[in-house]
């Protein structure tokens, strides 16, 4: 028997849910989806709180949403709250009362894991890496903000959030009250103000070809407009069905399109977005996969579960993107490359002694990539630049508490900076803590190690022998001064893991 | 003019109301038709005359309803409701006059040819059969009679809507003259048979005849002046106010109830009644002239299908046909498996509706079986299906149904099923808000090895195994996948979830499928202008929605080949020049009814045929829930072919309209003749017959010695 998962998506605007079913040949198949349109965040973003009426109408759907699973024997099933649920401030409560009322445990995601989940869904399709072997967008149109994330080659470059979300655009355009034959203008210029700045700063020489589109309610009509169905269609037949469109009001779209008001109203903004995507990309071919959250949810799900083989790998996206922040720095040096691979290294080594995995080692790997990206902005206090700059990129496929991790190691890992009490300040879990400070620790010995650009290192070997972790340097320097003011970076160390670091260098 | 406000001329239209009016006409030619066996003579008379009973309910009501709302609009053939009242009063006077002169002129000589002597009136008895009524009487009617008096201390009794009821005047011992009724009581048959005379001649007499011989017996301190018969027909159709009801079930119980206290609309009595009388009624009643029917004969003759049903007349009848073992079919295998291996056509009652049936049965019983989705609009009495549903619910398997409570008449039988199954654990939808649903799908979830797999059955009829044996419907069963996706978008936009984000194959209404009619005919009218071959074949029961026949209108003048097969009510006029030449309407009338919705179109060759729940009518396409499905297995599209062919070609039962609205029966000449529903039946026949052939070739038959 195949194996049914439902994956439940607590948007701020809508519920839904979809249902899976999971084959080892057939992969990722859907078989079911209901939605209810409920407006939570209307409630949440003005108070807070999720009215009484409005909590009932949830607990009712979601209940609803149970039964569906019983008739289909679903076992296994994800629920996902928004940025709604977010950004209530009483969300453990409330999620403790849904769980009470309806039975469906709701977790929250944060903007960025929400996005990866996103972004999963349709990286996780067979043909996605075909999509950005040439230059590509990967367009998130989301209520509150999108996030454009950019890929040269195949690999990933950036991603970028942006203020530009449908219902952010709507709500500024119905306090202008403009008549409709400015609105399409004035969203424009939005609209425009927003992606100049991200084509002076991060576009730059890149050729994009490809857009890839993710929203709620575009994807739908387009696939019903263009000619054909399956989600491909070209710029240029994009622009001539806005054309036609633009000239009319919302309820005119709406029955032209056969759409109900709301979604117009909806559909208009994140059709401009795309208009102007194209505009500053030139992009010939767009591509919308229809893919929604909770397919995101089933695919990482999946993913996890070895039900597909991903022919995408996320880990070079995390990678290659932390390498574009700290090129943009100025930290893409030898010195970090030498940081990386000792820590790693060392990492590697001390494994038995620290019991992390391979997650927790991509994160150190982020930490000593993008360790001395602060010096950009002050030479005289890089930690606490560094740990800015890491808070506030998008490194997608990194979880917002993973990102905290990140900037803490790397701003502890300046000397004189540590404290025990400061894990403890950044609504770290016991477990979140203990890992940093780990890391840090490893990163502190690392740091040690790459001090120099124009010293040049071979290899570095660690291992463990008794009390003592042998780092073994093979380099073209003696590194008197690395190996003098080593131990000054090894106090967290031994104090954590109860071994003594210690370098020993082998000149060629 | 432009050409859309030429098309919409009223000139161009014909009133909804007459042409129903129309249709009645043809099934009254049916029953004045020599060729027709006498017994289904009788019963196309009580047909006409159940059919007139609903249209006064329903329509003629509505119309009332119109008027006392001051309603000054004009209908599509821009007649106001006070000219259409007046148009349908003389028409349907007309009608009824013609429903009598069939009955005593016609029917009832041969009858008596036959061996039947209708007592008209009590009068006629012999002493004998004098004597055998009034036993009759007195074992069998007395009991179950209310007799009513009315004075100045008792207020007018409720005379229930189309009760046949003995209305009389009566003296006093005071020398006062009164009102006093009985009711004709709906419990006992309303014919009764006499004991067969020496010469062999069967003697029959009606219930009403027997009472108001006896009825001195029932105002016994009264003297009667008189009694005739009368009866009320009363509005039935009511708006049902959803927006203040919390509970719609309540609601429509409340509803019915009031219904027996509707407003009169018509008033039907013998045409010797006694002035005195009739003005009391008419006070009473508050009933005009042009609602009152004097009578020449038994008041509701609906009592003639009892009249069908007596014995030993099985040579006057048409020979009984039972429908056959489908084609696609066969008993043997799970219905899953047969669904699997291809998409099944059914076509009722040429072919049976068992299958139907056993696919819920199955499926109930089934161990793979998830759940069980279906709407149900009109079930029979003891239906199989809602046994099945409740079964399947007892063994665990989701079951959702919804069911139309808002069925025309049936919401009392409706109501009692509803709340059965629910008992049963089936979840149970009441319908939607404002809305009817109409559409009539079945959705079956298994989990099976391979996967998740959901068969589906879609029609164009009732789930109703009764109704299945007379009226001509399609059923359609399939497993693939978007078919299966679209009826689960289905049912979650039936349970009150937002509607998906596309379809694949399905159309629905209210929001989606007028638009899809229009495109296919546009689309249509579109290759005939780019010069190509254009031609559209649409069979339906009724056709009144102002854009649809607009739109057909235009592709004829574009020269798009329109040929429509519409039993009932036609609001669009064929072969005007300049507007219609190129549309064809037809009509079937026979032994079942024409129910199947079917719509063919030539798309460049690349032709599209599709089945559905609705019509082209306003309330179909507009305020009701409805499934227009594409048939594409290409043996199948076929048959649909094969069906719309042999309709086009019958010649004895079609009757086609004439540019002036007309409808002329068609003759066969010296053409071979072509009965579709004739054809139907032996192609089932033949069918069901190689079937079993092929199935008895199975076993080995040894040689035989030579």
């Amino acid at each position: 028997m195949k194996k049914l998962f439902a994956a439940i998506d607590v948007g701020s605007y809508e519920l839904s849910m979809k249902i899976f079913e999971f084959g080892k040949k057939s992969g990722v198949k859907e078989i079911d989806c209901v939605r209810h349109r409920i407006d939570i965040g209307n409630d949440t973003f003005h108070t807070g709180l999720i009215s009484p009426r409005k909590m009932d109408e949830l607990c009712d759907i979601l209940s609803g949403f149970s039964k569906v699973m019983e008739s289909y024997k679903v076992t296994d099933y994800l629920a996902y709250g928004t940025s709604a649920i977010r950004e209530t401030v009483n969300t453990s409560i409330l999620l403790d009362q849904i769980e009470e009322r309806t039975g469906i445990k709701v977790s929250v995601l944060s903007n960025s894991e929400q996005r990866f989940l996103e972004y999963k869904g349709a990286a996780l399709r067979s043909d996605f890496d075909d999509h950005i072997k040439q230059g590509a967008a990967f367009l998130d149109i989301g209520g509150g903000s999108s996030q454009i994330t950019l890929f040269s080659e195949g690999h990933l470059v950036t991603t970028v959030n942006l203020h530009l979300g449908t219902l952010r655009i709507r709500s500024k355009i119905r306090d202008i009250e403009p008549v409709y034959s400015d609105q399409e203008l004035l969203i424009g210029e939005i609209v425009s103000n927003e992606l100049d700045y991200f084509k002076e700063l991060y576009l730059n020489d890149l050729k994009v070809y490809n857009i890839i589109i993710i929203d709620d309610y575009l994807s739908a009509i387009m696939t019903q407009v263009s000619s054909r169905p399956d989600g491909h269609i070209l710029s240029r037949s994009y622009k001539e069905i806005m054309k036609a469109l633009s000239v009319k009001t919302t309820y005119q779209i709406a029955e032209r399109l056969f759409i109900p008001e709301e979604n117009a109203s909806l559909l208009i903004p994140s059709a401009i977005i795309v208009d102007k995507v194209i505009s500053i990309t030139g992009a010939t071919d767009l591509y919308m996969p229809g893919v929604s959250l909770a397919d995101g949810i089933a695919y990482d799900y999946a993913d996890k579960k070895n039900y597909i083989r991903s022919g995408h790998d996320f880990t070079d996206d995390i990678l290659s993107s932390a390498n574009n922040i700290a090129e943009r720095y100025g930290a893409f040096d030898s010195i970090t490359k030498k940081m990386v691979s000792s820590a790693l290294a060392i990492f590697d080594a001390t494994k038995t002694l620290h019991g992390m995995t391979d997650r927790e080692r991509l994160l150190l790997e982020i930490s000593a990539i993008l360790r001395n990206s602060g010096k950009y902005v002050s030479m005289s206090m890089p930690a606490e630049v560094t740990y800015s700059i890491i808070l506030n990129s998008e490194i997608i496929g990194i979880s917002h508490q993973e990102r905290k991790i990140i900037g803490t190691v790397a701003k502890y890992s300046y000397p004189n900076n540590i404290s025990y009490e400061a894990f403890d300040i950044y609504n770290f879990s016991e477990k979140e803590q203990i890992i940093a400070a780990k890391l840090t620790a490893i990163l502190r010995v690392a740091t040690g190690i790459a001090k120099n650009v124009d010293k040049t290192i071979d290899t570095i070997k660690a291992a463990v022998k008794e009390r003592e972790l042998i780092i073994k340097v093979t380099a073209d320097d003696k590194m008197l001064l690395e190996k003098g003011l080593f131990s000054e970076r090894c106090d967290t160390f031994e104090e954590i893991f109860g071994i003594t670091p210690v370098l020993r260098v082998i000149k060629k | 003019m432009l050409r859309s406000a030429k098309l919409r001329d009223p000139k161009y239209y014909i009133n909804r109301e007459l042409s129903w009016m129309q249709f009645d006409e043809r099934i009254l030619e049916e029953a004045r038709d020599n060729s027709i066996p006498l017994f289904e003579r009788l019963k196309f008379l009580s047909i006409t005359a159940s059919n007139l009973d609903e249209f006064f309910m329903i329509r003629i009501a509505s119309l009332k309803d119109m008027k006392n709302a001051r309603y000054k609009g004009v209908d599509i053939a821009g007649m106001t409701v006070d000219e259409q009242l007046q148009e349908l009063s003389r028409v349907t006077h007309d009608f009824v006059n013609e429903q009598y002169s069939t009955f005593s002129r016609m029917l009832l000589p041969r009858l008596a040819d036959e061996g039947i002597r209708f007592i008209k009136h009590h009068e006629e008895l012999n002493d004998k059969e004098k004597a055998f009524v009034d036993e009759y009487f007195k074992d069998n009617v007395y009991p179950v009679l209310t007799p009513m008096a009315v004075d100045s201390s008792r207020p007018f009794p409720l005379v229930r809507n189309k009760s046949l009821n003995i209305g009389a005047l009566v003296r006093t011992e005071e020398n006062d003259i009164e009102f006093a009724m009985v009711q004709v009581p709906s419990v006992l048959p309303r014919i009764i048979e006499l004991p067969v005379q020496e010469d062999g001649i069967k003697p029959v007499i009606l219930l009403e005849e027997i009472i108001e011989r006896n009825i001195g017996g029932l105002f016994l301190s009264y003297n009667v002046i008189c009694a005739n018969p009368f009866r009320v027909m009363r509005n039935a159709d009511f708006i049902i106010d959803e927006e203040e009801a919390s509970d719609l079930l309540a609601e429509i119980e409340k509803q019915l109830k009031k219904r027996q206290r509707g407003e009169a609309i018509r008033l039907e009595c013998e045409s010797g009644i006694d002035k005195r009388l009739l003005g009391i009624l008419e006070r009473e009643l508050k009933i005009k002239d042009q609602d009152i029917y004097y009578i020449n004969g038994p008041l509701d003759l609906t009592f003639l299908m009892k009249m069908y049903a007596l014995e030993g007349f099985d040579h006057l009848k048409e020979k009984p046909y039972i429908p056959q073992f489908p084609k696609y079919m066969n008993p043997e295998d799970s219905i899953f498996d047969q669904i699997k291996d291809h998409d099944i056509l059914l076509y009722h009652p040429y072919e049976s509706f068992t299958p139907v049936v056993r696919f819920i049965q199955e499926a109930a019983t089934d161990k793979d079986t998830l759940a069980i989705k279906q709407t149900l609009y009109r079930v029979s009495g003891n239906s199989p299906i809602i046994k099945a549903l409740a079964l399947a619910a007892e063994n665990g398997k989701q079951v959702t149904v919804l069911v139309e409570l808002k069925a025309r008449f049936d919401e009392e039988n409706n109501i009692l099923w509803a709340k059965m199954l629910e008992k049963a654990g089936c979840h149970v939808i009441y319908g939607l808000k404002g809305l009817k649903t109409h559409s009539k799908i079945t959705l079956v979830v298994r989990r099976e090895e391979e996967g998740l797999r959901r068969y589906v059955h879609l029609g164009t009829g009732n789930y109703n195994d009764s109704t299945a044996k007379l009226y001509t419907d399609i059923g359609f069963l399939t497993c693939l996948d978007p078919y299966g996706e679209d009826a689960t978008a289905v049912f979650n936009m039936l349970s009150g979830y937002s509607e998906p984000a596309m379809w694949n194959k399905l159309s629905i209404a209210p929001l989606w499928l007028k638009d899809r009619f229009l495109y296919l005919i546009n689309r249509e009218a579109e290759h005939a202008r780019n010069g190509r071959e254009a031609h559209l074949v649409a069979k339906m029961n009724s056709l009144c929605d102002q854009d649809i026949i607009e739109a057909l209108y235009a592709a004829s003048c574009d020269g798009v080949k329109i040929d429509l097969i519409v039993r009932g009510i036609c609001s669009l006029r064929a072969g005007i020049k300049g507007v219609s030449e190129n549309i064809t309407v037809r009509s079937i009338v026979g032994t079942y009814l024409e129910h199947a919705r079917i719509f063919w179109f030539l798309n460049e060759r690349k032709e599209e045929i599709y089945c559905a729940s609705a019509d082209w009518m306003p309330r179909n396409l507009q305020k009701r829930v409805e499934i227009l499905f594409p048939v594409e297995n290409p043996k199948l599209v076929e048959d649909l072919k094969h069906i719309l062919r042999v309709q086009l070609q019958d010649n004895t039962k079609a009757r086609v309209m004439q540019s002036d609205g007309t409808y002329k029966r068609l003759t066969p000449g010296r053409a071979e003749p072509v009965g579709a529903q004739r054809t139907f039946m032996k192609e089932a026949l033949d069918n069901a017959k190689g079937d079993e052939d092929t199935r008895n070739n199975r076993v080995f038959v040894p040689e035989e010695k030579k």
